[in-house]
């Protein structure tokens, strides 16, 4: 069981109505990969992200975790195994940051507020916001929010994180800080799957990257290769101008 | 004749009827407040599900919950009290005008519930899902929760407009402060304190929208989330 990928997608196709998004995208994730997916706007990668959690449903292909279709786990125990990050960060705006992360635990994982609010405070901590545990989301920063984010996430113990663009509505001085615990995070081991435009993270922590355009994937290999040799001039294009655009940010 | 003792006396005669029944009128001042508190709790009872099943119910279901809205938001109170009392044969009075207030009540609750749970953005119900909650617990802790602290200015509104339309179990002759002020104006001899009578009440039901209105201000500040744009 443990040698399968950890993640399989395996032909995979979406449609909205008639219009096919996910045109027929198969890749593997090992444990401890950090995979990055990178395209232009509408090529479908909050898409991809969505049907590996099911917050989407796709109609032909098939996504494995640990082995079994995700299609026939119950939904919340997949939610429960598989943390997702957003971009608009998404935090439960009548809580705390401490209420935040622990809702999942006492609600979905049955932990007792005691172990809920210590696990939180851990967390919280790993992420640099001890000090803002008792503040609410309108009163953090951008950067803080979604540090915060990746805190709830995490204290669910995920076997994988989804990322869609964690740094996009942030103010360029915030997006450090967010990268770096998602670097420390790739470090420990986190199994990852990256929609990002910070090629300083690619580079750093990918493990491979993957070109989408289109609902098809145009181009997937190790970040070396995608930099300095990919096959297609368009790969190169793309790269060259996100790496311009959001390359050195920190 | 320069006696002002007695000019003045002669002159609030009315007011003196007025005054001499307020332990009357007070007695009547009750059951509006019973009634208001009653109907307001049906309603809520009834429209805060109500607005959950509106939004994210089954078609059907939705579909139901929102024709019943219609009917009862689009039937004139008075119509619904007398049917209520009459021919639904509700009994005491004040039974009836709870359930006629209360259900019409529930359907413009449902309005404010629904226009606040709409109001939240869809990313918490995301959010909440990729966490694992399920629905139920999606609407019941990260939905409603924000919901119902937007729906404090809608409610205020509908508790004003409840309270005064007590005043309409007067058709089924329920002995609340409208009904015990027509009482005392229709009575021998006190037809001409019709005036003063409808005065001295206005100001108490002023005095209870005041009332409710800044206790609701206050609710309002109080369960306001910190940090959050001032609403
Ligand atoms: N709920 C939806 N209903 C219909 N079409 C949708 C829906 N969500 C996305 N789409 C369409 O699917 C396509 C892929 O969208 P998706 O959001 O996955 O792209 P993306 O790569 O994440 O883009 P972006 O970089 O702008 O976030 C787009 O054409 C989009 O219009
Ligand atoms: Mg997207």
């Amino acid at each position: 069981m443990s040698d399968d990928p950890l993640v399989r997608v395996d032909d995979l196709h979406k449609r909205y109505g008639d219009e096919e998004v996910l045109k027929g995208i198969s890749f593997e994730m090992d444990r401890q990969d950090v995979q990055v997916l990178v395209g232009p706007s509408g090529s479908g990668k909050s898409t991809l992200l969505r049907c590996v959690n099911r917050l989407t449903e796709f109609q032909g292909g098939e996504i494995t975790l640990d082995g079994t279709p995700v299609t026939e786990m119950d939904v919340d125990d997949l939610r429960r195994q598989v943390g997702m990050v957003f971009q608009d960060f998404n935090l439960f705006a009548h809580l705390t940051a401490k209420e935040n992360i622990m809702l999942g635990p006492r609600r979905v994982l049955g932990k007792t507020e005691e172990e809920a609010a210590e696990r939180a405070l851990d967390e919280l901590d790993r992420v640099g916001l001890a000090a803002q545990a008792d503040s609410y989301p309108a009163e953090l920063s951008g950067g803080q929010k979604q540090r915060v984010g990746i805190a709830r996430a995490l204290a669910m113990d995920p076997k994988l994180m989804l990322f869609d663009e964690p740094t996009s509505a942030l103010d360029p001085e915030l997006i450090g800080e967010v990268v770096e615990v998602m670097e420390d995070l790739a470090e420990g081991g986190m199994t990852m799957l990256v929609v990002t435009h910070e090629m300083g993270f690619a580079r750093a922590a990918a493990t491979d990257i993957m070109f989408l355009d289109q609902g098809r994937i145009v181009e997937h290999g190790p970040p070396e290769r995608l930099f300095e040799n990919p096959e297609h001039e368009r790969t190169a294009q793309f790269l060259e101008r996100l790496t311009r655009l959001h390359g050195e940010t920190r | 004749m320069a006696d002002p003792v007695l000019a003045l006396g002669a002159l609030s005669a009315d007011w003196r009827y007025v005054f001499g029944n307020v332990d009357y009128l007070l007695g009547g001042l009750w059951v509006t407040v019973g009634l208001t508190v009653a109907s307001l709790l049906v309603g809520f009872v009834a429209g805060l599900p109500a607005a959950v099943v509106e939004v994210y119910g089954g078609r059907y279901s939705s579909a139901l919950v929102r024709n019943v809205g219609v009917v009862l938001r689009g039937t004139p109170i008075v119509v619904i009290i007398m049917l209520a009392y009459f021919a639904f044969g509700i009994s005491p009075a004040f039974l009836a005008a709870t359930a006629a207030l209360g259900f019409r009540s529930g359907a413009y609750q449902t309005q404010i519930f629904r226009g606040a749970i709409e109001s939240v953005d869809g990313g918490q119900m995301e959010a909440a899902r990729a966490v694992g909650l399920s629905k139920t617990q999606a609407v019941r802790h990260v939905v409603l929760p924000q919901a119902l602290r937007r729906s404090v200015p809608g409610f205020q509104n509908e508790v004003t407009i409840v309270l005064k339309d007590t005043s309409i179990a007067f058709a089924i002759g329920l002995a609340e402060l409208f009904t015990k002020s027509a009482d005392l104006y229709q009575s021998i001899g006190h037809t001409t304190a019709t005036f003063e009578l409808i005065v001295f009440i206005s100001a108490i039901y002023f005095a209870l929208t005041f009332v409710t209105n800044r206790s609701l201000e206050a609710l309002n500040d109080a369960v306001a989330i910190p940090g959050g744009k001032g609403r």
